[in-house]
């Protein structure tokens, strides 16, 4: 049998045998929320977590990233390039969701007339094990979206918590040389791979949000001015919190940061939001999203209308982070709802 | 379609009574939208709704997890209760306590017209710390939340908690002396329901005295770990019926003023300078603290900020339309002890 095994409390020795190589990055509970950060002592690392707070994107794209930093010698400017990206990462914990999230993520950065060097060298060096999720909230829809609590897809290793003990599985060539190098590990037994299927099977049955997306496609491509966005937007207060939870979003702002004092300065880039009234702001003092209506609605396009069309597949994962995040519980299920109750009230005029 | 979590309260007298005087009010036309909030589709959230029709007054609701402050609807940043025929609409605000402070000091602002408003007065009894509440539940799914006599009862798959409602509720909401909001003397006809009439606010601040003790390190250590988790969505601005500026000082970019980024610094600076900005208006509903996606809470600035404008100027927000707040009012004899003396 292909599958191992080893036992969680071994997770120290897993971590200790791949720091030397890897920026190992954990779910770890910050504040009372659980977020990926390097780890560098087992003891921080928590394995018993519905999901994270803060998506692991941040870590291959992270809310401040510095592109290069620069120094002034004389006149002349000498520009210091990132010295980190061949830094072999690690991710360990991704629950399946997030893990499809890195592909949307590809598709984004890799596509059309430019490349992002820094994620896409990011994305080439960071390994990812993946960590079926055994209990999906009531907010969970990624059955939904095309995935399933137990997919393996935009992983590496992929792991299945069976209660004492994880269940391996190697899943790309990367993911099967890691395999291979720990040596420690067990061989699975059927009965593992075969609990492994039935916790999957319970986990997609637990799953009760449910959507036809591509009907939601179909409305919002023909709905660009239906008043339904002016309800929709009505109890928004224009936060961020749902875009900055996001394991998709991906908008950026750049920044030059110049420190005159020390003849130095960097070149940053931070999380932008669609949310806020400096996105798409122009300098001529126009925004083409000058409220909230359009700010809500461009959210909702770009994940289900603008992403089919670019990328062929829906720019949302299924993780229910804007659902549980949004403070005034105006959120993604009901705002669908309310989109796919247009086509209804279509039907019913047409067969009236 | 997605159902909405009931929440099971004691509350259901205030709630058949503001819902009584809501349909009154839309009948008669006394006001043209309404707005309140409605039942949440997850525990411990509500949502805020604006309705314009007898019929919706049903969705209305009240219970301890009313949580946001309506009054950030209606302040001028938000101009949508216009009708482009009628002109300005009148608005029906249900309105605990807080909520009516917010209104008010927002006329005291020049802000909003009380004469297009009509606070709907509810007593209130506080709103429940959710974020605490996750918090202490920590890594499992919460279904089903109540609220009966002390307790709120939290409800999972396989686990049930109570924890006392009195220790549970927001920090602010432990401390609040009004609860109905102020009954405003200018205009009599503005207040519906239960409103009160308050004269001067006695207040010892010994919530705060265990903080004040602290050392400046363990001060700046305790904020620092606060704010650490920070990710600047802004939630609290948005939420704050007092953060009404047409271009916020950390988003103003000719030139920037202040950095963007998660960097301590800059999240600290932002903090800092946004509870500056409170003083003498914070009207300390909470809402800055819980809507933080991150569970942040910045009561303790709250409160220390309430406590200065006590102290120095003897006043407290939200009660009087009339009486200028001390940020935007000068007297001969304000303290100046920053200033320079003469020799």
């Amino acid at each position: 049998m292909d599958e191992k095994i080893f036992a969680k409390k071994d997770i120290g020795k897993l971590l200790e045998e791949l720091v030397p190589e890897y920026k190992f990055y954990a779910p770890t509970k910050i504040k009372g929320n659980i977020a990926f950060k390097e780890i560098t002592d087992v003891k921080e690392i928590e394995l018993d977590y519905l999901n994270s707070k803060v998506p692991p994107k941040d870590v291959l794209f992270p809310q401040k990233e510095i592109i290069f930093e620069y120094k002034y010698e004389g006149k002349d400017v000498i520009i210091e390039e990132r010295k980190d990206l061949e830094d072999k990462i690690l991710i360990f914990g991704v629950r399946p969701c997030d893990a499809y999230s890195f592909k949307l993520l590809e598709d984004f950065f890799a596509s059309g007339d430019f490349q992002d060097d820094i994620f896409l060298k990011k994305r080439e060096n960071a390994t990812i094990i993946g960590l079926g999720c055994n209990t999906p909230r009531q907010s969970c829809f990624c059955t939904s979206v095309g995935g399933h609590p137990f997919q393996k897809e935009s992983t590496d290793v992929y792991l299945s918590d069976l209660g004492d003990i994880f269940l391996v599985e190697a899943i790309s060539d990367k993911g099967k040389s890691l395999v291979k190098k720990l040596t420690w590990l067990s061989d699975a037994k059927k009965a593992d791979v075969d609990k492994a299927k039935d916790l999957a099977k319970q986990a997609e049955e637990s799953i009760t949000t449910k959507f036809n997306f591509d009907l939601v496609t179909k409305v919002l491509d023909e709905n660009f001015e239906h008043p339904v966005w002016q309800e929709i937007s009505e109890s928004c207060i224009g936060c961020s919190s749902c875009t900055f939870l996001c394991p998709t979003c991906t908008c950026f702002d750049v920044i030059d940061e110049n420190d005159e004092y020390n003849n130095r300065g960097r070149r940053i880039r931070i999380w932008d939001t669609c949310q806020s009234c400096l996105y798409t702001l122009e300098t001529s003092g126009h925004n083409p999203r000058p409220a909230k209506i359009q700010r809500c609605r461009n959210r909702i396009m770009h994940k289900f209308s603008y992403y089919p069309s670019n990328y062929d597949c829906l720019g949302c994962v299924g993780c229910g982070r804007c659902i549980t995040a949004c403070p005034v519980n105006n959120e993604l299920r009901l705002i669908i709802d309310k989109i796919l109750e247009i086509e209804e009230k279509s039907g019913e005029k047409v067969s009236a | 379609m997605v159902k909405s979590m009931g929440l099971e309260t004691e509350n259901k007298e205030i709630e058949n009574n503001l819902r009584e005087i809501a349909r009154g009010l839309l009948k008669e036309k006394k006001v043209d939208v309404i707005i309140g909030y409605m039942e949440g589709t997850l525990p411990l959230l509500s949502q805020p709704i604006i309705i314009d029709s007898e019929e919706d007054v049903e969705k209305l609701i009240w219970n301890n997890l009313c949580y946001v402050n309506l009054a950030k609807y209606l302040v001028p940043r938000v101009p949508k209760f216009v009708n482009p025929e009628k002109g300005n609409l009148t608005v029906g605000v249900i309105s605990k306590g807080c909520v009516g402070r917010g209104l008010i000091h927002l006329a005291s602002e020049n802000k909003i017209n009380l004469d297009e408003i009509k606070i709907i007065g509810i007593p209130c009894n506080g709103v429940v710390n959710r974020q605490r509440i996750e918090m202490e539940i920590g890594e499992k799914e919460i279904l089903e939340v109540s609220v009966f006599g002390d307790n709120i009862i939290v409800k999972g798959k396989d686990f049930e908690r109570e924890f006392p409602y009195d220790e549970y509720m927001n920090d602010l909401c432990k401390t609040c002396k009004i609860r109905k909001p102020p009954l405003v003397s200018k205009s009599l006809d503005l207040c519906v329901g239960e409103c009160e009439e308050y004269s001067n606010i006695v207040d010892d601040f010994s919530d705060i005295s265990e903080f004040e003790a602290l050392t400046p390190e363990e001060k700046w250590n305790q904020i620092t770990e606060e704010l650490s988790v920070c990710t600047r969505c802004y939630a609290c601005r948005e939420a704050c019926p007092m953060c009404y500026c047409n271009l916020c000082f950390v988003d103003q970019n000719k030139p920037v003023w202040f950095g963007k980024t998660t960097d301590l610094p800059d999240v600290f600076v932002y903090h800092l300078i946004r509870a500056m900005h409170m003083a003498g208006r914070c009207v300390a509903c909470g809402a800055c603290s819980l809507v933080c996606p991150m569970g942040i809470d910045l009561n303790k600035i709250n409160r220390k900020l309430e406590k200065i404008v006590k102290e120095r100027f003897d006043f407290t927000s939200g009660l009087d339309p009339d009486v200028l707040p001390p940020m935007v009012d000068f007297k001969l004899e304000d303290a100046q002890e920053f200033a320079l003396e003469e020799d």
